[in-house]
C-alpha cells in the first residue's frame, strides 16, 4: 500500500507545483536538404508535490525531448519551464533535481562507487559522511556488492541500478526518470518500483517516462498522454478511465453463441457455459434474447477500457 | 570551481585508464631514446643533435597526443552522451568545456613531464652534463601545447571528431609556417589569395613563438621580452579560443 506524506491536514501542499512546463515547443533542423521536423507543438503539463506522475507516449511523442528540455540538455524554442518555483536554468532548480537518462550514459573506466564520487563532486555534497552516503545509495540500488567494480564489466541492470544510484545520489525534491524500467528483467522492474515508492513516501516528486503500462497503473497518481508533441489528456488513471464503460461480458449457459442475433464483440465457449462481449448498447438486447431461448445467465458485468486501450485510442486518432 | 576540477580529474583519469595514451608515450620514449642514433648518423657536434631531435620529438609527441587525447575525451562526452549527466546536474556549460580543457592540458602536461625527464637522463648519459635549459624548452612547448589544447577543445564542440583532429593537426602545421605565410602574403600574385593567406595567418596562432630550440641547442642567450610576449600571446589565444568554444557549445542541443 502506497504511503502517502501529504493528508487532508495538508492539502494545501498539494497545490506546490514542484515542476510546471507550459507552451514548450521545439523543432529541429536536421540540416541541408531536410524538412525540419516539429517535436513539441505547446506541450504544457504540472507535476505536484509528492506526486508520482507517468509521461506517456508511443516513440517520437515528446517524451524524451521534453526531458531533456528540463534538464537543459537541449534548449527549448518556445515556452516556460519551472521546477520547484524556479526557473530550469538556475543551479539552484538543478541542485533539487536528480536525473536519470534513457539508457543508463556510464563512465566505463570508473567503478560504481568512483562515479557516485564524481557525481557528488558535481551536486557539491558535503565531503564529510560522503562514503556512508554512496554505500546507502548503492545499498538502495541493490549494488553494494558490485560498487567497486569497474562500470565496464557491468550488465545493462546494473548499469541502470548506478544510473539511478547517481539520480538519488543528491537526495533529490524531483526525480527525473527517463524510461527507467526499460530493458530491465522482472526482479530488476520490482527493484525499480519499490525504489519509486521509498523515494515517494520520503517525500519526493517522481515524474517519469515508461512504455510499461501495468508499471504505471500501478505507482502513478497522475499521467499524462502525449502524442505528437501535445498532452492529449492528464488526469489520475482512474479518473481518465471512468465513464469508458462502453461494453459489457456475459456469461450464460443453455445457449450457443453462433445462434445469438445480438451483434457479439468477442466469444469463447468453455466447458458448459460460453463468455461473449457485447457493446454497452446491445446489453438488452442479448439480456432479452438470452431469456428467450431460455438460457441461464450466469453473469454479465459492464467492462472498462484499460489504459492501454485509453493509449491506443490517442495514438490511433493521430494516425488518422 | 569544484565542478570544473571534478571534471577535469575525471578526464585525467579516464585518459590514465586508456592503453592509446601509453601507446603514445611509449611511441615518444623510443623517439627521445633513438636521438643517439640520429646523433651516430649525422656530421656534428653529438651532444647538440641529441638535443635537437630529442625536443623535436617532445614537442611531436606532446602534439600527438594533445589532438588525440582531446578528441577522444571530449568527443567522447558528447557522443557517449555521459554529457547529459554531467548538464543535468548544478553545472554550466562553460564549467564543463574548462574542466575538459583543463583536464587535457593536465595530461600533456604529465606526458611532457615524463618526456622531458627522459630527455634530461639520456642528455646525461650521453654528455655527462646537466642541462636546465631542456626544462625551459619543455615549459616553452607546455605553452605552445596549451594553445593547442584550446583548439582542440574548440574543434571537439564544433566538429566531429575526425575532422577536428584535422583541423587541430592543421593549426599545428600552419601555426609552424607563419613566417612563410607572411613571406606569402607579399609575394604571391592576386590581391585576394592575400587576403586569404593574410585572414590565416592572423587567425592561426605562430607557434614559432614557443619554439626556443634553437637557443637550447647552441647556448644563445635568451631573450626575456620574447618569453614574456610569449606567455601573454599563448594566455590571449588560450581564452579567446576558449570562449568561442563556450559559445559555440552554450547553444548546442545534444542529441
Amino acid at each position: 500500500m502506497r504511503v502517502k506524506l501529504y493528508g487532508t491536514s495538508t492539502e494545501e501542499k498539494l497545490t506546490d507545483i514542484r515542476l510546471s512546463v507550459r507552451d514548450l515547443r521545439k523543432t529541429f533542423d536536421p540540416g541541408l536538404f531536410e524538412a525540419k521536423v516539429e517535436v513539441l507543438k505547446g506541450l504544457s503539463f504540472e507535476v505536484e508535490r509528492g506526486e508520482i506522475f507517468g509521461f506517456l507516449g508511443p516513440n517520437g511523442a515528446g517524451k524524451t525531448t521534453t526531458i531533456k528540455a528540463i534538464t537543459e540538455i537541449i534548449y527549448p524554442d518556445a515556452g516556460e519551464i519551472r521546477v520547484c518555483g524556479l526557473p530550469h536554468t538556475s543551479l539552484e532548480a538543478k541542485r533539487r533535481v536528480g536525473f536519470m537518462t534513457e539508457s543508463p550514459y556510464v563512465y566505463r573506466h570508473l567503478t560504481g562507487r568512483e562515479s557516485l564520487r564524481f557525481c557528488a563532486e558535481l551536486l557539491e555534497l558535503s565531503r564529510s559522511g560522503l562514503e556512508d552516503r554512496i554505500s546507502r545509495v548503492l545499498e538502495e540500488v541493490g549494488m553494494a556488492a558490485s560498487g567497486d567494480r569497474t562500470m565496464g564489466t557491468y550488465s545493462k541492470g546494473m548499469l541502470q541500478r548506478v544510473a539511478l544510484a547517481q539520480a538519488l545520489l543528491g537526495e533529490p525534491e524531483l526525480l527525473i526518470l527517463d524510461e527507467p524500467m526499460s530493458g530491465l528483467d522482472p526482479v530488476g522492474r520490482r527493484d525499480v518500483r519499490d525504489i519509486i515508492l521509498r523515494q515517494a513516501a520520503a517525500g519526493a516528486t517522481v515524474f517519469f517516462s515508461s512504455h510499461i503500462i501495468p508499471d504505471v497503473e500501478t505507482l502513478c497518481d497522475r499521467v499524462a498522454i502525449v502524442v505528437d508533441g501535445t498532452v492529449r489528456a492528464i488526469g489520475a488513471v482512474r479518473d481518465l478511465l471512468s465513464g469508458t464503460a462502453d461494453r459489457c461480458e456475459a456469461t450464460f449457459s443453455g445457449a450457443e453463441p453462433d445462434e445469438l442475433t445480438t451483434p457479439l464483440l468477442a466469444r469463447h465457449v468453455g466447458s458448459g457455459e460460453a463468455w461473449v462481449m457485447v457493446s454497452s448498447e446491445h446489453r438488452d438486447a442479448l439480456i432479452g434474447e438470452l431469456g428467450e431461448k431460455g438460457a441461464r445467465l450466469v453473469s454479465i458485468n459492464p467492462v472498462g477500457s484499460t489504459l492501454e486501450d485509453l493509449l491506443m485510442r490517442h495514438y490511433e486518432d493521430v494516425d488518422r | 570551481m569544484r565542478a570544473i576540477r571534478a571534471i577535469a580529474a575525471n578526464t585525467f583519469r579516464e585518459a590514465i585508464r586508456d592503453r592509446i595514451l601509453y601507446l603514445f608515450i611509449g611511441f615518444a620514449v623510443v623517439m627521445v631514446l633513438s636521438t643517439k642514433l640520429f646523433g651516430m648518423l649525422t656530421v656534428g657536434d653529438e651532444a647538440k643533435i641529441v638535443k635537437d631531435i630529442g625536443l623535436a620529438a617532445m614537442q611531436f609527441s606532446s602534439m600527438l597526443i594533445a589532438v588525440m587525447m582531446s578528441m577522444l575525451l571530449i568527443s567522447r562526452e558528447v557522443d557517449s552522451r555521459t554529457v547529459f549527466n554531467i548538464l543535468a546536474k548544478p553545472v554550466r556549460r562553460w564549467q564543463f568545456i574548462l574542466g575538459k580543457y583543463f583536464g587535457l592540458v593536465a595530461i600533456v602536461a604529465a606526458n611532457l613531464l615524463f618526456i622531458t625527464l627522459v630527455l634530461v637522463v639520456v642528455v646525461l648519459v650521453y654528455t655527462h652534463q646537466f642541462d636546465p635549459m631542456l626544462i625551459f624548452a619543455a615549459l616553452m612547448t607546455m605553452l605552445e601545447m596549451m594553445v593547442l589544447a584550446a583548439f582542440a577543445t574548440f574543434f571537439a564542440v564544433l566538429t566531429k571528431p575526425i575532422l577536428g583532429s584535422l583541423l587541430t593537426l592543421a593549426v599545428f602545421v600552419i601555426g609552424h609556417m607563419s613566417a612563410d605565410l607572411w613571406l606569402l602574403t607579399r609575394q604571391v600574385p592576386g590581391a585576394m589569395t592575400r587576403v586569404l593567406i593574410a585572414v590565416v595567418y592572423y587567425l592561426v596562432p605562430n607557434l614559432d613563438r614557443f619554439n626556443f630550440h634553437t637557443e637550447v641547442v647552441h647556448d644563445l642567450p635568451i631573450p626575456m621580452a620574447a618569453v614574456s610576449w610569449a606567455g601573454l600571446y599563448a594566455a590571449a589565444f588560450v581564452g579567446v579560443v576558449l570562449l568561442l568554444a563556450d559559445l559555440r557549445f552554450r547553444s548546442k542541443d545534444l542529441k
